[in-house]
């Protein structure tokens, strides 16, 4: 059954000219301006000797008149602005729309499931379904299954109740598909083409969440017709839990997309819902909807599909789509793409930005095939790659050195350090060797080597001719595991000929400021004769007992000085408690610390006790590009691990005490974090939770010396 | 020769149609609207409540609806004007069922809203809410004015405590963020300037923790606003919310035992019947799922518990259940209480 057409070209034309937020009418329109959207206030005089150019004179004279005395009227009319009879049929228009698809939204409700799902505390009222189907499917938000219901029910706008079967979830659109048994066929509403939509056409949210026989309705326009990777269209109506799951329906009650929370960022089913009636909104596009349907009805999963490359550049908007690292077993690897390949085109549509990739590749799904273009040097060549689901958790191959910080005339890495009976030390390779050439092509720096390094697997074998006394040596290494352990000797110096300085002035502690906040910040700049060598970074967030700085700073002069790494600690301004905008606070100290201090960014560490751990982990998660270690004792890790990226290491050290309230949390999120493949060095501070020691400290400072190997 | 003839027509429509229109402009009725508008300061401005919120003006001579709130719990209100006028506002009485009251300043000649001249309105239609928002308005600042539209006619009864809020009854739901601290006690228009409804206080619907954003139509207040006026009315809240029958019905009466209740919100699977019990009479079977109770949703056990205390022992209860894995389905029984089954409790 479809709903019937609601004098639709009325509608439509109401939409082309309500549009302008002041009055100005479609019949003025096509003899005035062609832009359409000019007020009667300053077209009045002209539009009517446009009409008359071929009239007899006296027909002019008479229109002069008419178009003067038309003109005044028109003036009054457009400076009293809003037309009373335009409103009129505006909000005629509107309920119009809504009792057109009316029949089609349909009330959930839900039994049983989660109170609360982490921060998110989860709703037990009634939610809104979109009927797709007459034979009984129906499309909702999976925001509003996020609890994990027990039961669900479809209530039917005639009232009765339906048991509802949860058929599938689309995991990219936060779409779900549910199934009642229909006794008659349900009300399926209209789609409207993709192909019609326009920003600033009206836009109407409908739910079925309070009581009373119509829906609710927010009223709003397009304001974006491609949001969130291409999924989503955007509105400003109010979108809220009251019509998360319904439609966004045009002026003539045509389904445009499904009311759901999105953020171009978070991928779970909460992602996006802290934006809620604050002026912006997304409805998933109805035909890509309709396009996952039949996959959806068949019971299937849908996931995003994925590729497994990562892009070279920070800014998706302005960097373009060229591989800097394939995952191991990906797609991208086994169809032979290679660090440095540009993709050019995919499935017939050019590609230029990371942006514009992302959103082509987000309109596929797992299992779907994808038609690449991808230029190499001077050759373009076509690769058909079938999209997954998931990525095996990625593991960074260790070569079992730490490289020389000073930078070679000529290139290549100096070896520092060789891990005894590691992969490196087992392929010969020794103290002061300088690798300067891996399969054929020239090393130019340690950064370089381990960027490189990142696309081969534990156990992959790879060609490096090391340089030992001026002779060439060519060896095959066979990759291992980051180990976890810390080094077992004392390491030699990372530099030629220095030792830490021992004359005045070098050494200090400094203040530290950020413009825009008001916290105060310290850092310990250690001793040094040579300024210009990269230093580690190592950014202590206090916990709930606050910061003394200098009590601080007289624990870890030593290793700072030794272990060559700043200490940079700022405060947060209730000394209890971090507050979520002081995130932003941490990043800007470090990039702060960036331009103004030769900082190495293979050595950036975060670290904290307890709350100041937590904080840590919080840093990290929005600063991948920078943070490379974090520290923690006694700190509650997260339930939700951040896949481990290729490009992007992160170490753990975590100290953790036997009897502390986060011991349980810590063992599980340890074994996690391992799972994912990150390698975490484990210290046990006994039963009661403590300080570290003067040789717990020297460890710490030990893995932050080591986390530049490679 | 056509079109002149056209022309002219249009042009008398024109001239006829402009003062019609012209009286309804929107930033017209706004204007004028403001000015019976009024801000109230009293108590509070502690503890994150705030000491001020709206009336509206409905008399000539200084009558002041406006909510029913603890900014009114003092002997010192202050009433000021859109001009900057401020008046010492005596309190004249209040409904607290409605959470209205009614306020009267020493003035005469006042711009005033009728209330015998609201009208009503349905969804789609679009409004604007006159209030003073966080205090923005100070002194002879003009209260603040949103635009929006009625997205449901809705009524606050339906559930016990989905909403903390004395009034049951209809309420236009808006889809603007019109319900902010201080906004309470403001005027919702139609965008032709008719008066439609009373803003409401601050309220959180606890079945999704979205905020509310609503206004009580004038026509539920207008019969209580006058009693008040008449003659100091102050009807006693009388409990509104059911109260709970001396002998009601329990799961032990019926003769269900839940499966155990370990979650937060376990959904109320039976796990067992007595023999004998009404539960067993009506054909209540092990894992049947308890859906909804005289047509009311029951969301959990211990909400199926707490909801038959409210049903007197010689009621009916009405319950549906759902049954079967693979083909649900739903079915309907009716259990009655029978003099020997509260002998018979074990």
């Amino acid at each position: 059954m479809k709903i019937p057409i609601v004098q639709p070209t009325v509608y439509r034309g109401l939409s082309q000219f309500s549009r302008h937020p002041r009055g100005c009418s479609r019949w003025i329109n096509r003899n005035g301006r062609e832009n359409g959207t000019v007020p009667f206030v300053s077209s009045g005089g002209s539009i009517l000797r446009h009409q008359a150019v071929n009239r007899h004179v006296l027909q002019r004279v008479f229109l002069a008149l008419v178009a003067s005395f038309l003109s005044t009227a028109l003036l009054s009319t457009a400076l009293t602005g809003y037309g009373a009879e335009l409103a009129q049929l505006e909000e005629e228009a509107f309920r119009a729309a809504a009792a057109r698809v009316a029949p089609a939204v349909v009330r959930i409700e839900t039994l049983g499931g989660l109170e609360r799902v982490g921060r998110v505390l989860a709703g037990t009222g009634p939610t809104t379904g979109l009927v797709v189907g007459e034979d009984g499917y129906i499309v909702s938000s999976a925001f509003n299954f996020f609890h994990r219901p027990a039961s669900i029910l479809v209530r039917l706008t005639d009232g009765t109740r339906k048991p509802a079967q949860l058929v599938a979830t689309d995991h990219s659109r936060m779409i779900v598909l549910l199934k009642i048994e229909v006794d008659e066929p349900l009300a399926v509403p209209e789609f409207a083409p993709r192909e019609e939509l326009r920003v600033g056409q009206w836009a109407l949210a409908l739910g079925r969440v309070f009581d009373g026989d119509a829906p609710n309705v927010a009223v709003g326009i397009v304001s974006a017709g491609n949001r969130v990777w291409g999924k989503a269209v955007q509105t400003d109506a109010a979108v809220s839990p009251n019509n998360y799951g319904g439609p966004l329906v045009d002026i003539a009650g045509r389904v445009i997309g499904v009311v759901a929370p999105l953020s171009p960022q978070g991928d779970d089913e909460v992602a996006g819902h802290e934006w809620y009636d604050s002026g912006i909104g997304f409805a998933v596009h109805g035909d890509q909807i309709l396009r996952a349907l039949p996959r959806l009805k068949a019971g299937e999963d849908l996931h995003p599909g994925l590729l497994g490359v990562n892009l070279r550049g920070a800014n998706p908007a302005i960097s373009d789509a060229v591989v800097a690292n394939c995952h191991p077993n990906s797609p991208a690897q086994k169809g032979g793409l290679k660090s440095g390949d540009r993709i050019v085109e995919i499935n017939g549509r050019p590609v230029g930005r990371v942006a514009e990739l992302k959103e082509e590749l987000a309109q596929f799904y797992a299992g779907e095939t994808v038609r690449l273009v991808v230029a190499r040097d001077d050759e373009r060549f076509e690769r058909a790659l079938e999209l997954v689901a998931k990525l095996p958790p990625y593991e960074h191959p260790f070569l079992g050195i730490l490289p020389m910080r000073d930078p070679l005339p000529d290139g290549g890495v100096a070896v520092r350090y060789v891990y005894p009976e590691g992969p490196a030390a087992r392929a010969g390779i020794q103290r002061g060797d300088v690798l300067a050439g891996r399969e054929g092509q020239a090393i130019k720096d340690a950064s370089e080597l381990r960027d490189e390094l990142a696309q081969y697997e534990p156990n992959g074998d790879v060609g490096l001719s090391a340089v030992r006394d001026g002779k060439t040596l060519d060896v095959t290494v066979k990759l291992g595991r980051l180990p976890e352990d810390l080094p077992p000797d004392e390491l030699p110096p990372a530099h030629a000929g220095t030792q830490p300085a021992q004359g005045p002035g070098a050494g200090s502690s400094i203040s530290v400021k950020v413009p825009e906040f008001p916290n105060d910040a310290w850092a310990y700049l250690p001793r040094t004769d040579r300024p210009e060598l990269p230093r580690g970074l190592v950014v202590w967030l206090h916990d709930a007992e606050g910061l003394e700085w200098d009590a601080l700073l007289a624990q870890w002069k030593q290793e700072c000085d030794r272990g060559q790494w700043i200490l940079l600690a700022p405060k947060a301004v209730d000394p209890r408690r971090w507050d979520r905008i002081e995130l932003s606070l941490v990043r800007k100290l470090i990039d702060q610390m960036s331009n103004e201090y030769v900082i190495d960014p293979a050595r950036i560490v975060l670290a904290g006790r307890d709350a100041g751990g937590a904080m840590a982990l919080l840093v990290a998660s929005q600063n991948r590009d920078v943070v490379r270690g974090i520290g923690l004792i006694d700190a509650p890790l997260p339930g939700r691990i951040a896949p481990n990226e290729p490009l992007q290491r992160l170490a753990f050290f975590i100290a953790r005490s036997e009897k502390s309230r986060h011991a349980a949390a810590m063992a599980t999120g340890v074994q996690q974090l391992r799972e994912a493949k990150y390698p975490v060095t484990m210290k046990s501070l006994g039963d009661d939770s403590r300080p570290l020691t003067a040789e717990e400290r020297a460890e710490f400072s030990r893995w932050v010396d080591a986390l530049d190997r490679m | 020769m056509k079109e002149p003839y056209f022309l002219a027509l249009f042009l008398l429509l024109a001239t006829v149609a402009c003062p019609l229109l012209g009286a309804d402009a929107l930033p017209d009725v706004i204007e004028e609207a403001q000015t019976r508008i009024v801000k109230i300061y009293g108590a509070g401005g502690f503890r994150g409540l705030q000491a001020y919120q709206s009336g509206m003006l409905i008399s000539p001579d200084g009558h002041v609806l406006t909510v029913f709130s603890y900014v009114l719990d003092t002997d010192y209100v202050t009433a000021v004007t859109h001009d900057g006028r401020r008046f010492d506002a005596k309190f004249l009485g209040a409904d607290p069922r409605l959470e209205i009251a009614l306020l009267k300043i020493d003035a005469t000649d006042l711009p005033h809203f009728k209330l015998s001249e609201a009208v009503e309105a349905s969804a789609g239609t679009r409004v604007v809410a006159l209030s003073n928002l966080f205090g923005v308005a100070v002194g002879n600042e003009a209260a603040s004015a949103q635009r929006g539209t009625i997205a449901a006619q809705t009524s606050l009864q339906a559930r016990r405590g989905q909403f903390e809020t004395a009034y049951r009854g209809p309420v236009y739901v808006l889809d603007a963020t019109t319900n902010n601290p201080g906004a309470a006690g403001g005027a919702l228009l139609t965008v032709r300037g008719q008066l439609l409804g009373i803003l409401g206080k601050e309220l959180r619907n606890a079945q999704n923790h979205t905020w509310l954003n609503y206004a009580l139509p004038i026509a539920e207040i207008e019969a209580s606003v006058a009693q008040i006026e008449a003659g100091a009315f102050t009807p006693a809240l009388d409990k509104v919310d059911a109260t709970k029958p001396e002998l009601a019905y329990s799961l032990e009466l019926l003769g269900i035992r839940l499966v155990p209740d370990v979650l937060d919100r376990t959904p109320p699977f039976v796990e067992s019947v007595r023999e004998g019990s009404p539960a067993a009479r009506a054909g209540i079977r092990p894992d049947d799922l308890v859906l909804l109770l005289n047509d009311q949703l029951i969301q959990s056990c211990a909400a199926l518990r707490e909801e038959l205390e409210y049903i007197d022992i010689d009621g009916e209860v009405q319950l549906t259940l759902l049954r079967g894995d693979d083909v649900p389905e739903l079915s309907e029984v009716v259990l009655k209480a029978a003099p020997e089954d509260s002998v018979n409790l074990p």
